[in-house]
């Protein structure tokens, strides 16, 4: 059978915006793009910082830092760098990859917009994946004779790894060090790529500015929650109706995205939260943060009830064990000895550490990865207390692996 | 003053639990648990001591 590397058609509840013209799952060119977004246009940095400000954009990679925010504390001149982190490396999310396949001019319409408001001409696109590289490679030559740009424009594909996508991490990659976070807080915006100020945010963050900038922020913000206006991605998988990347208006119902009844739900990626149900949780960033169970990069996934849920938790732990870099010791010891504790539940025998090694990683990383792993596996082990006690009294819940949760190593 | 770890540096030594043990901890690998970051006024020597013995140049000792 042929493998056509080709994303799954992504769906759009109520308009699409970003994914306008592209819901078939075929890549938009210079001309489908123009003909969606229409031309090219740019902002002061003012304008650009009162825009970002007036509909309250996001980060859309994970730390959801305000865009106006981060805009307005940058110098502007030839030295500063943008850069746009299409890095994606969860395996569960598809949405970053999506846009730089499917809307490839969106995402440098909106670099050029914040390279243009910066008043520099350096701007660096990060992938981690062959076919956004195409994509975007495409793009910029469909551009060169129809719509020449001063910016230089380089797509730089970065070897993969889940915590060399967290953005220090890029852009030590970038600078041909270790793709690896450092150990000592540096802010990008003071000392990014090759030491210069850098405004560096995730592919959808940019892909939004290109649509605030093509719409004005008062039609922007017609759509979606007031807190957070517009719309945002998410990649569904499990046991949901439309498996894939979804555009959503914000405030949206998380159960509308959900079937009525299932297992339990994971919100925000293999960082993220398990919850036992959706009830009550609204698609927006600032209201899914207050209920503990921030969206991250909009991985959201719901297990089935016919498969075991802890050996998916396990099979996720001890993927996350394998990605951590071995650069800081609590979490090279103690990712791995939370995966065995997970395996052990998983084979009926108690593991009486397991608390106390799920607090030591927290806040003890250069990274987000050991708090991130911690909070993905407590929450799995207090929402999924029956499905533990199945195991630990009864030796098992007799229900296979379905392997809904995706690993990119070819582990299972 | 704040007593900060550089996670990448650190190879569990040790030495920071026993002299600055007002502020820290060891787990069972031996890597430093930090109870409270905020240093003590009275601490200070200690915590100087700390970030002087330690092998890995992990240990710092920032003004707030």
């Amino acid at each position: 059978m042929t493998t056509l590397h080709r994303p799954a058609a992504p769906t759009a509840y109520g308009s699409a915006r970003l994914l306008a013209g592209a819901t078939h799952g075929v890549r938009a060119d210079l001309a489908a793009h123009r003909a969606v977004h229409g031309a090219q246009q740019h902002r002061t940095r003012a304008t650009l910082v009162e825009e970002t400000g007036a509909v309250r954009l996001l980060g859309r990679g994970g730390a959801a830092f305000p865009v106006s925010t981060k805009l307005a504390g940058m110098p502007t001149g030839s030295s500063v760098e943008v850069v746009v982190n299409g890095s994606e490396s969860e395996p569960a999310s598809r949405k970053d990859r999506t846009l730089m396949t499917l809307v490839p001019h969106l995402v440098v319409d909106g670099a050029l917009v914040v390279a243009r408001a910066l008043r520099t001409r350096r701007v660096t696109i990060a992938v981690h994946d062959t076919a956004a590289h195409a994509s975007l490679t495409l793009a910029l030559e469909e551009r060169r004779g129809s719509e020449p740009h001063p910016e230089r424009v380089s797509v730089r594909l970065q070897p993969a790894r889940f915590v060399s996508g967290e953005v220090r991490a890029v852009l030590r990659g970038l600078d041909g060090r270790p793709a690896v976070p450092p150990g000592h807080r540096v802010l990008p915006t003071r000392h990014g790529l090759g030491g210069a100020p850098t405004f560096a945010s995730n592919v959808e963050t940019f892909a939004q500015i290109a649509v605030l900038v093509s719409l004005g922020a008062r039609r922007y913000a017609e759509v979606g929650d007031r807190a957070e206006p517009g719309t945002t991605l998410v990649t569904l998988l499990g046991d949901v109706p439309a498996p894939g990347v979804a555009e959503v208006p914000t405030g949206l119902p998380l159960d509308a995205l959900l079937p009525a009844a299932g297992g339990p739900v994971l919100v925000g990626g293999y960082h993220g939260h398990w919850v036992a149900d959706a009830r009550g949780l609204r698609v927006t960033r600032p209201s899914l943060r207050e209920a503990g169970v921030p969206l991250n990069a909009g991985v959201v996934a719901r297990l089935p009830e016919s498969g075991c849920a802890l050996a998916e938790v396990a099979a996720v732990a001890g993927w996350l064990a394998r990605q951590s870099a071995g650069q800081c010791g609590p979490c090279l010891f103690g990712t791995a000895a939370v995966a065995r504790d997970v395996s052990t539940l998983l084979y009926g025998r108690p593991a009486p550490d397991v608390s106390a090694r799920l607090h030591g990683l927290v806040r003890r990383g250069a990274c987000a990865h050991p708090d991130g792993t911690a909070a993905f596996v407590a929450s799995a082990l207090t929402t999924m207390t029956a499905e533990l006690d199945a195991h630990v009294d009864r030796g098992g819940c007799g229900r296979p692996y379905l392997a809904v949760l995706p690993l990119d190593d070819g582990v299972r | 003053m704040r007593i900060e770890v550089d996670w990448t540096r650190c190879d569990g030594h040790g030495l920071c639990a026993l002299l600055l043990a007002e502020n820290l901890g060891s787990d069972p690998d031996g890597y430093p648990v930090v109870h409270d970051t905020a240093v003590a006024r009275d601490s200070v020597r200690h915590a100087r001591r700390a970030v002087a013995a330690c092998p890995a140049l992990a240990l710092r000792l920032v003004r707030d």
